[in-house]
Protein backbone atom coordinates (compact mmCIF):
# COMPACT_ATOMS: atom_id res chain seq x y z
CA UNK A 1 0.00 0.00 0.00
CA UNK A 2 1.50 2.91 -0.98
CA UNK A 3 1.84 6.56 1.52
CA UNK A 4 -0.99 8.05 2.30
CA UNK A 5 -0.58 12.07 1.24
CA UNK A 6 -2.95 15.29 2.44
CA UNK A 7 -3.20 17.06 -0.53
CA UNK A 8 -3.47 21.02 -0.60
CA UNK A 9 -4.38 22.11 -3.54
CA UNK A 10 -4.68 25.67 -5.57
CA UNK A 11 -8.24 26.66 -5.77
CA UNK A 12 -7.70 29.16 -9.06
CA UNK A 13 -10.62 28.66 -11.18
CA UNK A 14 -10.40 31.62 -13.34
CA UNK A 15 -6.52 30.43 -15.11
CA UNK A 16 -6.00 27.46 -17.55
CA UNK A 17 -3.30 26.13 -14.82
CA UNK A 18 -5.81 25.81 -11.79
CA UNK A 19 -8.17 23.40 -12.92
CA UNK A 20 -4.87 21.42 -14.09
CA UNK A 21 -3.78 21.18 -10.49
CA UNK A 22 -7.58 20.57 -9.39
CA UNK A 23 -6.68 17.59 -11.57
CA UNK A 24 -3.58 16.43 -10.45
CA UNK A 25 -4.67 16.80 -6.51
CA UNK A 26 -7.71 14.48 -7.66
CA UNK A 27 -5.69 11.82 -9.42
CA UNK A 28 -2.92 12.01 -5.89
CA UNK A 29 -5.84 11.49 -3.44
CA UNK A 30 -7.17 8.85 -5.59
CA UNK A 31 -4.14 6.92 -5.96
CA UNK A 32 -2.72 6.97 -2.28
CA UNK A 33 -6.48 6.53 -0.93
CA UNK A 34 -5.33 10.08 0.89
CA UNK A 35 -7.93 12.89 2.15
CA UNK A 36 -8.30 16.39 0.06
CA UNK A 37 -7.71 20.04 1.63
CA UNK A 38 -10.19 22.55 0.17
CA UNK A 39 -7.66 25.51 0.44
CA UNK A 40 -11.37 27.87 0.71
CA UNK A 41 -12.99 25.98 3.65
CA UNK A 42 -9.69 25.21 5.50
CA UNK A 43 -9.11 29.16 5.63
CA UNK A 44 -12.56 29.35 6.94
CA UNK A 45 -12.66 26.15 9.33
CA UNK A 46 -8.93 24.99 9.20
CA UNK A 47 -10.46 22.61 12.33
CA UNK A 48 -12.69 20.72 9.71
CA UNK A 49 -9.41 18.81 8.50
CA UNK A 50 -7.46 18.84 11.38
CA UNK A 51 -7.70 14.97 11.55
CA UNK A 52 -6.68 14.88 7.57
CA UNK A 53 -3.16 17.08 8.24
CA UNK A 54 -2.00 14.32 10.03
CA UNK A 55 -0.82 12.44 6.99
CA UNK A 56 2.15 14.17 5.31
CA UNK A 57 0.87 17.14 3.26
CA UNK A 58 1.54 18.06 -0.54
CA UNK A 59 0.98 21.18 -1.52
CA UNK A 60 0.33 21.81 -5.28
CA UNK A 61 -0.11 25.52 -6.62
CA UNK A 62 -1.03 26.63 -9.81
CA UNK A 63 1.11 29.27 -10.26
CA UNK A 64 3.80 31.42 -8.76
CA UNK A 65 1.57 33.48 -6.48
CA UNK A 66 1.90 30.20 -4.64
CA UNK A 67 -1.30 30.57 -2.60
CA UNK A 68 -1.46 27.36 -1.19
CA UNK A 69 1.75 27.07 -0.18
CA UNK A 70 1.22 30.69 1.36
CA UNK A 71 -1.19 29.19 3.27
CA UNK A 72 0.45 26.18 4.14
CA UNK A 73 2.42 28.69 5.47
CA UNK A 74 0.32 30.78 7.06
CA UNK A 75 -0.89 27.88 9.15
CA UNK A 76 2.22 26.06 10.02
CA UNK A 77 1.49 23.42 8.13
CA UNK A 78 4.81 21.25 7.51
CA UNK A 79 5.11 20.71 3.72
CA UNK A 80 6.05 17.36 2.35
CA UNK A 81 6.30 17.06 -0.80
CA UNK A 82 4.85 20.56 -3.26
CA UNK A 83 4.42 21.24 -7.02
CA UNK A 84 3.89 24.43 -8.99
CA UNK A 85 2.48 23.49 -12.38
CA UNK A 86 2.99 26.08 -14.62
CA UNK A 87 6.81 25.72 -13.29
CA UNK A 88 6.55 22.08 -13.93
CA UNK A 89 5.08 22.39 -17.23
CA UNK A 90 7.30 25.25 -18.18
CA UNK A 91 10.49 22.91 -17.59
CA UNK A 92 8.73 20.03 -20.21
CA UNK A 93 8.55 22.83 -22.79
CA UNK A 94 5.07 22.72 -22.44
CA UNK A 95 2.19 25.83 -20.75
CA UNK A 96 -1.03 25.56 -19.61
CA UNK A 97 -2.51 26.83 -22.72
CA UNK A 98 -5.74 29.57 -22.37
CA UNK A 99 -8.75 26.99 -21.58
CA UNK A 100 -10.45 27.03 -18.70
CA UNK A 101 -11.43 23.12 -19.70
CA UNK A 102 -7.63 21.24 -20.05
CA UNK A 103 -7.96 18.89 -23.16
CA UNK A 104 -6.68 15.40 -23.31
CA UNK A 105 -3.33 16.92 -23.85
CA UNK A 106 -2.76 18.62 -20.86
CA UNK A 107 -5.19 15.70 -18.84
CA UNK A 108 -2.00 13.39 -20.28
CA UNK A 109 0.46 16.02 -18.67
CA UNK A 110 -1.07 16.10 -15.46
CA UNK A 111 -1.37 12.25 -15.29
CA UNK A 112 2.90 12.38 -15.59
CA UNK A 113 3.28 15.03 -12.76
CA UNK A 114 1.07 13.30 -10.73
CA UNK A 115 3.16 9.80 -11.11
CA UNK A 116 6.03 12.05 -10.42
CA UNK A 117 5.03 13.77 -7.61
CA UNK A 118 3.38 10.46 -5.85
CA UNK A 119 7.10 8.51 -6.64
CA UNK A 120 9.76 8.68 -3.50
CA UNK A 121 12.33 11.83 -4.47
CA UNK A 122 15.07 9.27 -6.24
CA UNK A 123 18.03 9.28 -3.45
CA UNK A 124 20.66 8.70 -6.61
CA UNK A 125 23.90 6.64 -5.60
CA UNK A 126 25.43 8.59 -2.90
CA UNK A 127 26.76 6.02 -1.34
CA UNK A 128 30.18 5.82 -2.28
CA UNK A 129 30.25 9.19 -1.78
CA UNK A 130 29.73 9.28 1.92
CA UNK A 131 32.70 8.46 2.48
CA UNK A 132 34.31 11.05 0.00
CA UNK A 133 32.54 14.09 1.54
CA UNK A 134 33.49 12.67 5.48
CA UNK A 135 36.65 14.56 5.92
CA UNK A 136 36.06 16.95 9.01
CA UNK A 137 35.74 20.57 8.23
CA UNK A 138 37.64 23.25 9.95
CA UNK A 139 36.37 26.32 10.09
CA UNK A 140 37.22 30.09 10.18
CA UNK A 141 34.62 32.67 11.68
CA UNK A 142 33.50 36.14 11.30
CA UNK A 143 32.05 37.56 14.23
CA UNK A 144 29.83 40.63 14.02
CA UNK A 145 27.84 42.02 16.63
CA UNK A 146 26.36 38.84 18.28
CA UNK A 147 26.72 37.36 14.88
CA UNK A 148 28.98 34.44 13.50
CA UNK A 149 29.58 33.18 10.37
CA UNK A 150 31.35 30.33 9.81
CA UNK A 151 33.10 29.73 6.45
CA UNK A 152 35.46 26.52 5.93
CA UNK A 153 39.02 27.24 5.41
CA UNK A 154 39.58 24.59 3.20
CA UNK A 155 38.20 22.33 0.29
CA UNK A 156 34.99 24.47 -0.63
CA UNK A 157 34.41 26.88 -3.29
CA UNK A 158 32.17 29.86 -3.46
CA UNK A 159 30.05 31.71 -5.65
CA UNK A 160 29.02 35.40 -4.52
CA UNK A 161 25.73 34.29 -4.46
CA UNK A 162 26.47 32.46 -0.91
CA UNK A 163 26.44 29.12 -2.47
CA UNK A 164 29.46 26.34 -1.98
CA UNK A 165 30.64 23.55 -3.84
CA UNK A 166 32.92 20.85 -1.68
CA UNK A 167 34.87 18.87 -4.12
CA UNK A 168 35.98 15.28 -4.15
CA UNK A 169 37.08 13.74 -7.45
CA UNK A 170 34.71 13.84 -10.15
CA UNK A 171 32.11 15.14 -8.07
CA UNK A 172 31.01 18.09 -5.93
CA UNK A 173 28.13 18.15 -3.25
CA UNK A 174 26.33 21.94 -3.32
CA UNK A 175 24.66 24.27 -0.68
CA UNK A 176 24.06 27.33 0.99
CA UNK A 177 26.49 28.97 3.25
CA UNK A 178 26.33 29.92 6.85
CA UNK A 179 26.15 33.28 5.34
CA UNK A 180 23.08 33.01 3.44
CA UNK A 181 21.51 30.34 6.32
CA UNK A 182 21.19 33.30 8.57
CA UNK A 183 20.25 36.06 6.21
CA UNK A 184 16.92 34.25 4.96
CA UNK A 185 16.31 33.00 8.85
CA UNK A 186 14.61 29.75 10.04
CA UNK A 187 13.82 27.78 6.42
CA UNK A 188 10.40 26.34 6.10
CA UNK A 189 10.98 24.58 2.72
CA UNK A 190 13.91 23.50 0.88
CA UNK A 191 13.23 22.14 -3.64
CA UNK A 192 15.54 19.41 -4.35
CA UNK A 193 16.23 19.67 -8.29
CA UNK A 194 15.50 16.15 -10.33
CA UNK A 195 18.72 13.35 -10.23
CA UNK A 196 19.56 14.01 -13.93
CA UNK A 197 19.03 17.17 -14.26
CA UNK A 198 22.02 19.14 -16.49
CA UNK A 199 23.17 21.77 -14.54
CA UNK A 200 25.00 24.75 -16.00
CA UNK A 201 27.23 27.12 -13.70
CA UNK A 202 24.90 30.02 -11.96
CA UNK A 203 21.84 27.46 -12.96
CA UNK A 204 19.59 27.07 -10.06
CA UNK A 205 19.75 23.93 -8.66
CA UNK A 206 17.02 24.19 -6.36
CA UNK A 207 15.62 26.68 -3.67
CA UNK A 208 15.49 27.45 -0.15
CA UNK A 209 12.43 29.21 1.53
CA UNK A 210 12.18 30.74 4.59
CA UNK A 211 9.17 33.13 6.65
CA UNK A 212 11.05 36.04 4.93
CA UNK A 213 11.67 35.28 1.57
CA UNK A 214 12.16 32.47 -1.02
CA UNK A 215 16.18 31.76 -3.09
CA UNK A 216 17.09 30.29 -5.61
CA UNK A 217 20.37 28.04 -4.91
CA UNK A 218 22.94 28.93 -7.74
CA UNK A 219 24.92 26.48 -8.66
CA UNK A 220 28.90 27.15 -8.20
CA UNK A 221 29.60 24.81 -10.42
CA UNK A 222 28.22 22.75 -14.05
CA UNK A 223 27.78 19.04 -14.12
CA UNK A 224 24.93 16.44 -13.92
CA UNK A 225 22.95 15.97 -11.00
CA UNK A 226 23.74 12.22 -9.69
CA UNK A 227 22.09 12.74 -6.07
CA UNK A 228 20.37 14.51 -3.56
CA UNK A 229 19.84 14.99 -0.19
CA UNK A 230 15.76 13.92 0.87
CA UNK A 231 17.08 14.95 4.39
CA UNK A 232 16.71 18.34 3.58
CA UNK A 233 14.14 18.48 1.92
CA UNK A 234 12.41 16.37 4.68
CA UNK A 235 14.22 19.15 7.42
CA UNK A 236 15.18 21.93 6.02
CA UNK A 237 16.00 22.79 9.50
CA UNK A 238 19.34 20.89 8.98
CA UNK A 239 20.74 23.27 6.72
CA UNK A 240 20.35 26.24 9.82
CA UNK A 241 22.34 24.10 11.68
CA UNK A 242 24.98 22.78 9.63
CA UNK A 243 24.77 24.64 6.22
CA UNK A 244 28.32 22.65 4.68
CA UNK A 245 28.22 18.90 5.73
CA UNK A 246 24.83 17.51 6.42
CA UNK A 247 23.13 20.53 4.85
CA UNK A 248 23.93 19.84 1.26
CA UNK A 249 21.31 19.81 -1.25
CA UNK A 250 22.59 18.01 -4.38
CA UNK A 251 25.74 15.95 -5.79
CA UNK A 252 27.17 16.74 -8.77
CA UNK A 253 28.82 14.89 -11.41
CA UNK A 254 31.25 17.48 -12.34
CA UNK A 255 31.46 18.56 -16.40
CA UNK A 256 34.23 21.43 -16.28
CA UNK A 257 35.48 21.95 -12.56
CA UNK A 258 38.79 24.10 -14.19
CA UNK A 259 36.68 26.13 -16.58
CA UNK A 260 33.81 26.66 -13.42
CA UNK A 261 36.69 27.62 -10.94
CA UNK A 262 37.95 30.79 -13.25
CA UNK A 263 34.84 32.07 -11.84
CA UNK A 264 34.65 31.32 -8.05
CA UNK A 265 36.38 32.42 -4.55
CA UNK A 266 38.24 30.01 -2.10
CA UNK A 267 37.74 30.21 1.41
CA UNK A 268 39.45 32.77 2.40
CA UNK A 269 38.99 34.66 -0.30
CA UNK A 270 35.28 34.10 0.19
CA UNK A 271 35.45 34.91 4.08
CA UNK A 272 36.99 38.63 2.90
CA UNK A 273 33.38 39.12 1.06
CA UNK A 274 31.77 37.77 3.87
CA UNK A 275 34.04 40.06 6.64
CA UNK A 276 32.96 43.29 3.81
CA UNK A 277 28.82 41.94 3.78
CA UNK A 278 29.02 41.22 7.49
CA UNK A 279 30.00 45.07 8.00
CA UNK A 280 26.42 46.24 7.10
CA UNK A 281 24.64 43.11 8.08
CA UNK A 282 21.06 44.04 9.10
CA UNK A 283 19.44 40.55 9.70
CA UNK B 1 26.86 52.42 -3.51
CA UNK B 2 28.51 52.94 -6.25
CA UNK B 3 31.55 51.15 -5.22
CA UNK B 4 29.36 48.00 -5.34
CA UNK B 5 31.29 44.68 -7.34
CA UNK B 6 30.25 41.40 -8.33
CA UNK B 7 32.91 39.02 -8.77
CA UNK B 8 35.17 41.79 -9.52
CA UNK B 9 33.65 43.68 -12.22
CA UNK B 10 31.49 47.00 -11.25
CA UNK B 11 27.85 46.13 -10.63
CA UNK B 12 26.85 48.77 -12.79
CA UNK B 13 28.31 47.02 -15.73
CA UNK B 14 26.28 43.86 -15.58
CA UNK B 15 23.35 44.19 -17.38
CA UNK B 16 21.54 41.91 -14.60
CA UNK B 17 17.92 42.87 -13.83
CA UNK B 18 14.14 42.32 -14.03
CA UNK B 19 12.80 43.45 -17.16
CA UNK B 20 8.21 43.91 -16.89
CA UNK B 21 6.10 43.16 -19.69
CA UNK B 22 3.66 45.47 -19.48
CA UNK B 23 1.21 43.79 -21.28
CA UNK B 24 1.32 40.88 -18.84
CA UNK B 25 2.24 42.87 -15.88
CA UNK B 26 -0.96 42.87 -13.06
CA UNK B 27 0.52 44.79 -10.90
CA UNK B 28 -0.54 42.57 -8.27
CA UNK B 29 3.12 43.62 -6.22
CA UNK B 30 3.86 39.77 -5.55
CA UNK B 31 7.23 40.72 -6.78
CA UNK B 32 8.02 43.62 -5.13
CA UNK B 33 6.64 42.28 -1.90
CA UNK B 34 8.96 39.23 -2.63
CA UNK B 35 12.22 41.28 -3.64
CA UNK B 36 14.31 42.10 -0.30
CA UNK B 37 16.91 44.01 -2.32
CA UNK B 38 14.64 47.12 -3.22
CA UNK B 39 14.87 46.36 -6.81
CA UNK B 40 11.02 47.71 -7.69
CA UNK B 41 9.82 50.88 -6.73
CA UNK B 42 5.95 51.36 -6.58
CA UNK B 43 4.44 54.08 -8.66
CA UNK B 44 1.29 56.17 -9.02
CA UNK B 45 -0.55 56.40 -12.31
CA UNK B 46 -1.12 54.12 -14.57
CA UNK B 47 2.00 52.25 -14.76
CA UNK B 48 1.66 51.22 -10.61
CA UNK B 49 5.29 49.62 -10.61
CA UNK B 50 8.85 50.09 -11.96
CA UNK B 51 12.57 48.88 -12.20
CA UNK B 52 13.36 51.48 -10.06
CA UNK B 53 17.30 50.42 -8.74
CA UNK B 54 18.34 47.74 -11.29
CA UNK B 55 22.04 47.71 -10.13
CA UNK B 56 20.54 46.34 -6.40
CA UNK B 57 19.29 43.35 -8.29
CA UNK B 58 21.44 40.07 -7.50
CA UNK B 59 23.93 39.01 -10.09
CA UNK B 60 22.26 35.17 -11.51
CA UNK B 61 18.99 35.23 -9.01
CA UNK B 62 15.73 35.03 -10.54
CA UNK B 63 13.46 33.91 -7.81
CA UNK B 64 11.31 36.98 -8.22
CA UNK B 65 9.78 35.82 -11.45
CA UNK B 66 8.62 32.55 -9.58
CA UNK B 67 6.45 34.81 -7.45
CA UNK B 68 4.96 36.08 -10.82
CA UNK B 69 1.49 34.58 -11.61
CA UNK B 70 1.24 36.44 -15.25
CA UNK B 71 4.56 35.48 -16.04
CA UNK B 72 5.73 39.29 -16.64
CA UNK B 73 9.12 38.99 -15.68
CA UNK B 74 11.69 38.32 -17.54
CA UNK B 75 16.07 37.92 -17.09
CA UNK B 76 18.99 38.43 -19.48
CA UNK B 77 20.90 34.93 -20.94
CA UNK B 78 22.90 34.01 -18.15
CA UNK B 79 25.43 33.02 -20.67
CA UNK B 80 25.84 36.04 -22.05
CA UNK B 81 26.76 37.27 -18.72
CA UNK B 82 29.41 35.03 -17.73
CA UNK B 83 30.88 35.80 -20.90
CA UNK B 84 30.54 39.53 -20.06
CA UNK B 85 32.33 39.45 -16.80
CA UNK B 86 34.94 37.10 -18.19
CA UNK B 87 35.61 39.36 -20.86
CA UNK B 88 35.16 42.53 -18.19
CA UNK B 89 37.88 40.88 -15.86
CA UNK B 90 40.28 40.58 -18.13
CA UNK B 91 39.81 43.77 -19.57
CA UNK B 92 40.59 44.50 -15.79
CA UNK B 93 43.59 42.79 -15.19
CA UNK B 94 44.73 44.35 -18.99
CA UNK B 95 44.24 47.62 -17.28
Amino acid sequence: MAERFAVLPCNGLDKAVGPLAREIALAVVEACQGELVCPVLFSNLPARYTKALELPLIVIDGCGTRCATKLAVGHDLKVTRKLQVAEALKLMGESAGDSLAPDAERLALCRLLTERLLSAPEEGTALDSEAAFAEPVEYATVTHDKFIFRIPRQGYLFNENHCWARVAGSRARVGISDYMQQELGDLTFCELPEVGTEVGQFDAVGSVESVKAVSDIISPVSGRVVAVNPAVAETPEIINEDPYVHGWVAELELHDLESDRALLLEGEAYLALVRQKAADYRP
Amino acid sequence: MSDETFMGVPREKIPWFPTIDYSKCDFCMECDKFCPHQVYERREGEVKLVVAHPEHCVVFCRACAKTCGPDALSFPSKPETIELIKRLREEGNDG
